[in-house]
């Protein structure tokens, strides 16, 4: 994980053992903060069902179950149905959210264009309009594009709300390039698509992670829109799923539900961002600029 | 490389500044297909709406053409000036906190300390949870009878008796704000991490030459150079706060005594409980206006000599 | 970029490819959208008839706080199922904005129409027509933790009959101990009070609507006299704290933890009860008046056709076949649903737990609210009847509460 200039950097930092113990003390106590709820929720969801919900609350399980996850079986088509839709969705929005925040940030950044901040505004609004507010236009376009009830549908919805964040972040990400790179590059004669693709594209790749991660986690949690764009339960996705289990008559909440769903919302999007944390070594852009 | 550091100046954006744009087409190429997408799934809609938003038009059910009469019947209607005023409170009280708590930790994780990673993937992942779910979680962990706080904050000796921190006016506003900020400081950091790691690592040694400290270095390097960034994830959390929903609709239902009624709740309340799909549409189309304001205004201030 | 960009349509047309391929293959099916409340019974009922008839019939189970919102969603771009279970108080409102088949011709020609549960029937009619028939039933009653009682000195055979009874009963049971409360109701859920704390004025003989359910009658004195009587119960800590917090979350959690005495529920407990914490001890009695008498809110779902629908007849069929004998007894009853004809409420399988029968019976001398703005009135967290309550109860004005509430419903009726 560590860079060459990060090993530079330890040698010549004069940190006491006390600040650095200091630091380490602060990094775990918020650490602790932060996880507790999930550590909680997870514990919890292997309690039997009366004693996730007990007063008081328990701390350790009396016994470790799984009958708060077995009741995800008995939904629908089963679990495998909508975790194969989930990550379908969101591995499409993840892949059109990059392509289009990219050449959308490179362009805002890099060029000037007549309407160029006319589009950028509008591109930004896209943010500003609650769900709920084009819930039912937006079904009404997708029913006459007949995209209703795909998944396709679904992520062509979630790259486009994904845009004006992607899209800032790739363009801000662009902006901090430095320009000498592309004027040699320039000179050298490449055009400017491959410019992006060869060059810039390494340079960004914090940036493209960022995008993909966020587009990544809204398409996979998203709610509303997975359940009334989906006319038909096959295609219902994840979060529709735990939503349902948990519920009941007037708004009743089985607990040990929530918790289950807690934890399987959250096991895939650990791994995978454990996995992605090499993207965010610091050193990445000084070395650019030496 | 430069040997001094000016506030807001730095090598790049001289270098923008002598660099030509290219002015033609190109760039828009690059930017179509994003439009594009953004035209047929965002504006078209919006366009909808806002056609919806002059009619009576019920969610089941005939609609009729009332003009503007929507727009008349929300300058009296109280619930949605005090809706409006509500969400303006809440957004000016947890921005600083989701903000500043954001800067520590991405300074915290910044550090080339071992095992950082681990740190950073703790304090993320409450975002990798929808904000639905974590708020009932948070119900779940704030409930006086099942919920974990309660105990543990008595048996460190902070409060005396359980705490009904919803129906609380003097807490639920509180335990919204904690659980709301639980859930989304971690992205802010990161945000806020990815523009600290693209300020190159030689500036500061410039600074260190000279003597600067560690503050001194945030404060003359770093801050200057987070501004773009800064104001992207001041924009989004602004933004997100301005539109937030699920958190009072799960946790406290807009109480206690309807005092958390946000803008959103209110059009949700309009198009869905009360079916008036017309008058919510109407109430949306003057909150992105206001929203749009606001951006603007936030852009504008954290300009920096480029065009924002 | 070009070897990216090709990679992409290749992962785009193979995912459009696959969902087509999938939806080739669907035989053509009847559709049914039901709310998640009660999906586990929808689904084996469902799974019954597909085991047993040609047309195959597609169950979508839709989030209930959504259930709404989706089929007007669908509505209005034309996309509507065959089959609709609605909330009952709903039906009125779907009937009247023409989004319901009339069946009334197809009703009238079932056998056993007259013996189908009133509140339902009633309130599927709409001027001249009928736009729905029962499909689940739900009544609210009263459960009691019987373990309780019996520590507290009362007689767990003997549940309460009147308000008084009740406080009593809070007071003995509140008196074992800290953590035990005597009765508990969901203080910040609409709907819950609905259905729990309005059949103790329709027992004490109040309303809070006319008949026609056009006019509000809130100023009856049985509606103060009831929320003084929450109101005490509140006042002398019989209800814990956490209560005036609840949306619903724990309409049934609390009840399930053993530690509370009594509360208004549903059938719908009963099973979860028996299943999932065998070790409550519990009773159902009615949901008693100020001075005796008992009611009880009749709800449950209706199923309709709604207008445009693709396959009318084979979705008569279905209907017919749910509300026939064999299956509201071998099925309904048998899993512990209540049956929807009141001819059956007694029957075999309830013999076994008369707990169950009890429940049937609320529900069928229940009664239903009939309004065209149902949730505007006592279904909205931040409307009317909510507030009433809590102003009354929690606030503790009850005259300003009941003459707020009076105002606004009647501002909410005169604008429909």
């Amino acid at each position: 994980m560590a860079s060459v200039s990060t090993l530079k950097r330890r040698e010549s930092r004069r940190w006491s053992w006390v600040t650095t113990g200091v630091l380490y003390a602060i990094c775990i106590a918020l650490a602790v903060i932060f996880l507790f709820p999930i550590f909680w929720s997870i514990l919890s969801s292997f309690k039997p069902p009366a004693e996730a919900s007990a007063s008081p609350p328990t701390f350790l399980p009396s016994r470790i179950t799984l009958d708060n996850y077995r009741k995800l079986e008995d939904y629908g088509d089963g679990i495998g149905q909508y975790l194969f839709n989930s990550t379908a969705t969101a591995l499409m929005t993840v892949i059109g959210t990059i392509l289009l925040s990219t050449l959308g940030g490179y362009g805002f950044s890099r060029f000037s264009f007549p309407g160029k901040n006319v589009l950028f505004i509008i591109i930004l609004a896209t943010l500003m309009i609650p769900f709920q507010s084009i819930l039912v236009p937006l079904f009404l376009i997708l029913t006459n594009l007949k995209l209703h009830n795909t998944l396709l549908g679904l992520a062509l919805v979630y790259i486009t709300f994904q845009l004006p964040f992607g899209i800032f972040i790739m363009r801000n990400t662009f902006d901090s390039v430095p320009r000498e790179l592309e004027e040699a590059a320039l000179l050298d004669g490449c055009s400017s698509l491959s410019l992006l693709y060869r060059v810039m594209l390494s340079l960004v790749r914090p940036g493209i992670i960022t995008v993909g991660i966020y587009a990544f986690l809204n398409a996979w949690n998203e709610f509303l829109a997975a359940l009334i764009f989906m006319t038909r339960e096959e295609r219902f996705t994840l979060p529709i799923l735990l939503t349902s289990v948990r519920s009941g008559y007037y708004g009743a909440i089985d607990w040990g539900a929530l918790q289950a769903g807690v934890t399987i919302t959250i096991l895939p999007c650990i791994v995978i961002f454990l996995l992605l944390q090499r993207y965010y070594v610091r050193g990445l852009m000084a070395g650019a600029t030496k | 490389m430069t040997d001094q550091v000016a506030p807001s100046v730095t090598v790049t954006n001289i270098a923008r500044r002598t660099y030509r744009r290219r002015r033609n087409y190109t760039g828009l190429f690059f930017v179509l297909p994003a439009v594009l997408f953004t035209f047929t799934f965002f504006v078209i809609p919006l366009i909808m709406t806002a056609f919806m938003s002059l009619h009576d038009w019920p969610l089941l059910g005939e609609r009729k053409l009332i003009g503007l009469d929507n727009y008349v019947a929300m300058a009296n209607d109280r619930q949605f000036w005090n809706s409006l005023l509500f969400t303006t409170r809440y957004t000016l009280l947890i921005t600083p906190v989701i903000f500043i708590l954001a800067f520590v930790l991405a300074l915290l994780v910044n550090l080339p300390l071992r095992g950082v990673g681990i740190f950073r993937t703790a304090y993320f992942l409450p975002v990798v949870i929808g904000l639905g779910t974590s708020s009932l979680l948070w119900v779940w962990l704030l409930n006086d009878r099942v919920g974990i706080i309660n105990p543990i904050l008595s048996s460190v000796g902070l409060i005396d008796r359980s705490i009904v921190w919803l129906a609380d006016p003097n807490y639920a506003m509180i335990a919204v704000i904690i659980s709301v900020v639980w859930k989304t400081v971690g992205f802010t950091m990161i945000l806020l991490l990815t523009g600290m790691q693209a300020i190159p690592e030689a500036l500061y040694e410039a600074a260190k030459v000279d003597g600067a400290g560690y503050l001194q270095r945030i404060r003359y390097i770093m801050l200057p150079l987070l501004r773009r960034t800064f104001a992207l994830a001041l924009v989004l959390s602004v933004i997100g706060s301005y539109l937030g929903f699920d958190q009072f609709y799960i946790m406290t239902r807009g109480g206690p005594q309807n005092q958390t009624i946000s803008v959103v709740y209110w059009i949700y309340t309009n198009s869905f409980t009360y079916f008036k799909l017309g008058y919510g549409a109407a109430l949306s189309i003057v909150l992105l206006v206001i929203l749009g304001i606001l951006s603007l205004i936030q852009l504008r201030l954290l300009r920096d000599d480029t065009a924002f | 970029m070009c070897r990216r960009l090709f990679l992409f349509s290749l992962f785009t047309a193979f995912f459009l490819l696959s969902i087509s391929v999938v939806a080739a293959q669907e035989p053509v099916t009847l559709t049914l959208w039901s709310r998640d409340a009660n999906q586990a019974f929808v689904r084996q009922l469902v799974d019954a008839w597909n085991e047993t008839h040609d047309n195959q019939i597609d169950v979508t189970i839709i989030p209930s706080a959504e259930f709404v919102t989706r089929f007007g969603t669908g509505a209005a771009a034309g996309e509507v199922p065959d089959l609709l279970p609605i909330d009952l108080i709903y039906v009125p409102e779907f009937a009247r904005a023409g989004q319901l088949t009339d069946i009334s011709e197809f009703a009238s020609e079932l056998p056993y129409f007259d013996q189908l549960s009133p509140s339902h029937v009633r309130l599927a009619r709409y001027e001249d027509g009928l736009y729905a028939l029962p499909f689940t039933a739900e009544g609210s009653v009263l459960i009691y933790n019987k373990g309780l009682f019996e520590a507290a000195g009362l007689d767990p055979e003997a549940p309460p009959t009147n308000y008084q009874e009740i406080l009593e009963a809070a007071r003995a049971i509140r008196a074992l101990g800290d953590d035990t409360y005597g009765f508990y109701f969901s203080g910040a859920c609409a709907g819950c009070n609905a259905f729990t704390f309005l059949p103790l004025i329709w027992a004490s003989g109040g309303d809070v609507l006319s008949d026609d359910g056009l006019t509000a009658t809130l100023d009856d004195p049985e509606v103060a006299a009831a929320l003084e009587f929450y109101q005490q119960m509140w006042n002398e800590g019989l209800i814990p704290p956490g209560a005036q917090a609840d949306s619903g979350t724990d309409f049934l959690n609390a009840f399930t933890t053993g530690t509370i005495g009594m509360a208004g529920t549903g059938a719908f407990s009963i099973s979860v009860l028996k299943n999932d914490y065998p070790d409550i001890d519990f009773g159902i009695t009615f949901l008693p008046g100020r001075e005796g008498g008992v009611s009880s809110f009749a709800g449950g779902d209706s199923i309709a056709v709604p207008a445009g629908a693709q396959h009318v007849e084979e979705a008569f069929e279905f209907i017919e076949w749910a509300l026939s004998d064999e299956v509201q007894l071998d099925i309904y009853a048998q899993t512990g649903q209540l049956p929807v004809r009141i001819d059956l409420a007694e029957n075999e399988y309830f013999e076994a737990d008369p707990r169950l029968t009890t429940n049937a019976e609320a529900m069928a001398l229940g009664r239903t609210p009939y309004s065209f703005v149902y949730n505007q009135l006592f279904n909205d967290p931040n409307g009317p009847w909510l507030q009433m309550i809590q102003t009354a109860v929690f606030g503790g004005d009850v005259e300003g509460a009941v003459s707020t509430a009076q105002e606004r419903f009647t501002q909410i009726l005169s604008g429909q």
